[in-house]
């Protein structure tokens, strides 16, 4: 399939994402065959497009409108159906993943422009079909050309390099709050954490490919019957948890050096670590995702207070992701200013939301209005980030 | 199928009949139209209540005529599913703002005719929740929109408009409002047939406005089949709720009651149309409730509770005589029946329309039901109606039993004229 670099398994909630996903395509192919099953024996539905590995929507024609096309797939193996202008290679709808003797529909807006479906079947070359002409100025759901892996190679290489420096300033930051802890100057620990757990919390793209250290960094205790008071939990939270509930020098210090080693065994490891193209895309949105469930709700406050200046560190490394992808989605999405627009607006939202001092006010001490203004530009953020996962998804051409 | 087992398809007609009551006489034309393609034969032909009987049971409600002089979800009888939700507008500036109401208007004139949401290709996410399918049914849907006073502070230079009437709502006293359930700059109410359709609706909307507004409460509520008959739905105090209404099929009832009239004194004309929104949030100790006995009970409402007779009647939408009884001797004069429509001259321009639903929202500190109801009413004038007829039921009997917790004043807005209007444009432009 198009996944490369495959993560290494573990409870991190993107992977689960992932996971119900591919789930949900499962049973959609599971209904359509009953669906299909039921209409046996009487004529095929209209719309249905037959395809396989030796033709693909050979019989077909349509004028402009809204359609519902029955895709069914008579081979006996898996395969994806595109619906693409044959001239440029632009991709108008798409069924991924559809299973021996099923069937899927394919929902699009016809407008004026070039058509034909193009079949890719594991191990044959893709096939494309008679191209269909539909004349006129009618406008249809639009074209867009597709990302390949070969796109986000660059963009990923910019990225693994963005990461490495990151790491560099992320480890001399843990070494400086590591010092603090075992020299017993917690004020100080308190001062050195947060700017630490900016940086990381900035790499935000790079979780899946963190495997099992983005749990050990930058873990919650949820997943411990123990709670808060789990000896398995470490990290950032744990250790914010320690220097703002009164634990002592003693008590942290093993947890500020095992966070330390945490941070130089996954230094040591990202060289040789590969990021997951499909993961870049993805990430556009969900770091933000993250943000708006466990910062801006305050779930993620485990005693500094922080969780916008965190908000705030996720908005860089989501604008990261921006600025390498730009190239591509230039082109592809209308709605990109809209995109840096809401970012702006939450950015300088957040930044009135910081005391005279430079202090940051928690999530549950600003006013009502405050709060409100806060959660509605990261949501409407959200929604504009939204496409661009679907947009850079690799696919085949 | 034979005609026999069709026929057994036919429920009693009378049977939850109030179904009906929301969708007048014009609703019925629509019914065929809805149900193209629905097979219904029984051995005489069915009646258009019967039809919209099914229609009510299979989801499909036929779609409420969005566009009118008012707002269609004003007047119409409870329907079964409700949710009402206050918003904090967050829009930047004036624009913002118009373009909240354009987009609150536009995806409700889409959600109350139904369709098919338009496809996106590989350009995003599906543009539609799909929790009513591949296409959406309107399912009786009604969305109300109305706005609060604190939408005319100085951020979008309203303050020059607000109506004469509309003020935050202060606490009587036995409320307890609490601020964070209490007020809000816009309040929505969606109504329609079934929980989905209501969800659905409120998913979308909320969809497209993220950066215009933000919740601020929400509360559902449901109405409840007439039991054992009847057209009147009980409340969560085992009471008949709503039996004595203004006639919403009287146009000159709703002029002098519920709609503001044009050049409506102290009015900004922008409010024509328009009609007090009030929502009370109210708690209702259901446990102490079944602790007291019938005729206690009964003397708070002024009530029976069984058929919802007045006390001094055989019929249940029969007038109580208060002349022939001035000391209370057969309904208190502290009932709330009788407090809060003393049914006399002088008080008869302080009706309201009262749409009340009831609230079921799990459980209290103490492990008793959070239980209660979701009062909304609509008037002319917030003072003269809602105000007065509060102020009487001051310090009730029933109070022991009740907490009203939140809600707040609106007003809900004019209706859409055409397609070009859009909810707030006299009130904006």
């Amino acid at each position: 399939m198009l996944i490369l670099g495959v993560g290494r398994l573990r409870s991190d909630s993107y992977l689960i994402g992932a996971a119900v996903r591919r789930v949900a395509l499962t049973a959609c192919a599971v209904m359509f065959a009953g669906l299909l099953t039921a209409c046996g024996g009487s004529a095929p539905p209209a719309n249905l497009i037959s395809v396989s590995n030796a033709g693909c929507g050979t019989n077909w024609h349509a004028g402009p409108g809204w359609y519902t096309f029955q895709i069914y797939n008579a081979a006996t193996e898996a395969g994806e159906v595109d619906l693409v202008d044959p001239g440029s290679g632009a991709v108008y709808a798409e069924v991924e993943t559809i299973g021996p003797e099923t069937s899927s529909p394919m929902r699009l807006d016809l407008g004026s422009g070039s058509y034909a479906f193009r079949c890719l079947f594991e191990d044959y070359d893709p096939i494309t079909g008679p191209t269909t002409v539909i004349g006129g100025h009618a406008h249809g759901t639009p074209a867009i050309l597709p990302i390949t892996n070969n796109d986000l190679l660059a963009p990923a290489k910019e990225y693994h390099a963005y990461v490495t420096a990151g790491l560099v300033t992320l480890l001399s930051q843990a070494n400086v709050l590591a010092a603090d802890v075992r020299a017993g100057n917690l004020a100080a620990a308190k001062s050195a954490w947060l700017p630490a757990h900016l940086t990381y919390e900035r790499l935000g793209a790079a979780y899946d490919s963190f495997g099992g250290f983005d749990e050990a960094i930058d873990g919650r205790p949820d997943g411990f019957a123990e709670g808060v008071n789990s000896p398995q939990w470490t990290g950032f939270y744990r250790l914010e948890y320690g220097l703002w509930h009164g634990q002592s020098a003693g008590e942290l210090t093993p947890i500020a050096n095992t966070l330390v080693a945490d941070i130089r065994a996954l230094q040591a490891s990202w060289p040789a670590t590969e990021i997951n193209l499909l993961d870049i895309g993805l990430r556009t949105h969900e770091i933000l995702e993250n943000a708006l469930e466990f910062q801006l709700t305050g779930h993620d406050d485990y005693g500094s207070g922080t969780t916008l200046a965190t908000t705030q560190a996720n908005i860089t490394g989501t604008l990261e992701l921006l600025t390498i992808l730009h190239p591509l989605l230039a082109s592809r999405y209308a709605g990109l200013p809209a995109v840096y627009t809401w970012l702006d607006r939450l950015d300088s939202l957040l930044n009135q939301n910081k005391r005279p001092n430079g202090q940051w006010i928690p999530v549950w001490k600003l006013s009502v209005s405050s709060r409100e203004q806060v959660d509605s530009a990261c949501s409407q953020a959200l929604e504009e980030l939204a496409p661009i996962a679907a947009i850079t998804e690799p696919r085949i051409i | 199928m034979p005609d026999s087992e069709q026929s057994e398809n036919v429920q009693s007609p009378r049977r939850r009949a109030f179904l009906l009551g929301g969708l007048g006489a014009g609703a019925a034309g629509a019914v065929a139209g809805v149900a193209g393609g629905y097979v219904y034969r029984a051995t005489r032909p069915a009646t258009a209540g019967e039809l919209a009987l099914k229609n009510a049971e299979a989801g499909l409600l036929p779609p409420v005529p969005f566009e009118g002089r008012y707002q269609a979800g004003v007047l119409p009888s409870p329907q079964r599913q409700t949710a009402v939700i206050a918003f904090d507008a967050t829009a930047e500036g004036r624009g913002e703002l118009i373009d909240l109401f354009q987009a609150i208007t536009a995806r409700a004139r889409f959600l109350t005719a139904g369709g098919t949401p338009p496809p996106v290709g590989i350009g995003g996410p599906p543009s539609d929740s799909g929790v009513l399918g591949p296409t959406v049914v309107p399912d009786g849907l009604t969305v109300t929109l109305g706005v609060g006073s604190t939408l005319f502070d100085d951020r979008y230079g309203l303050a020059g408009r607000l109506p004469g009437r509309l003020t935050p709502m202060l606490p009587f006293p036995n409320d307890y409002l609490d601020p964070a359930q209490t007020g809000g700059d816009l309040i929505l109410q969606l109504s329609a047939g079934n929980t989905d359709a209501v969800v659905h609706a409120l998913r979308d909307i909320a969809r497209h406005t993220r950066g215009g507004m933000q919740a601020r409460w929400r509360i559902d509520g449901f109405s409840s089949p007439a039991r054992p008959s009847g057209t009147v739905p009980r409340n969560m105090m085992g009471f008949m709720d709503g039996i004595s209404n203004p006639d919403t099929t009287s146009q000159a009832e709703m002029d002098s009651l519920v709609w503001i009239q044009p050049g409506g004194a102290g009015e900004p004309a922008w409010t024509a149309g328009g009609s007090y929104f009030v929502v009370r949030l109210i708690r209702m100790f259901v446990e102490f409730w079944d602790r007291v006995d019938i005729t206690e009970q009964e003397n708070m409402i002024g009530r029976r509770r069984d058929t919802g007779y007045p006390l001094d009647s055989m019929s249940i939408y029969a007038t109580p005589d208060y002349a022939l009884d001035p000391e209370g001797e057969v309904i208190p004069l502290t009932a709330h029946m009788r407090l809060a429509n003393p049914r006399i001259p002088q008080t008869a321009d302080s009706r309201i329309l009262r749409r009340a639903y009831n609230y079921d929202r799990g459980i209290d500190q103490v492990g008793d039901l959070d239980i209660g109801l979701v009062f909304t009413c609509f008037q002319q004038d917030l003072k003269r109606q809602f105000e007065t007829v509060q102020t009487r039921l001051i310090n009730e009997p029933l109070v022991d039993y009740i907490s009203p917790f939140g809600g707040g004043y609106f007003l809900a807005l004019p209706g859409v004229v055409d397609g070009t209007d859009y909810l707030g444009r006299a009130l904006l432009t």
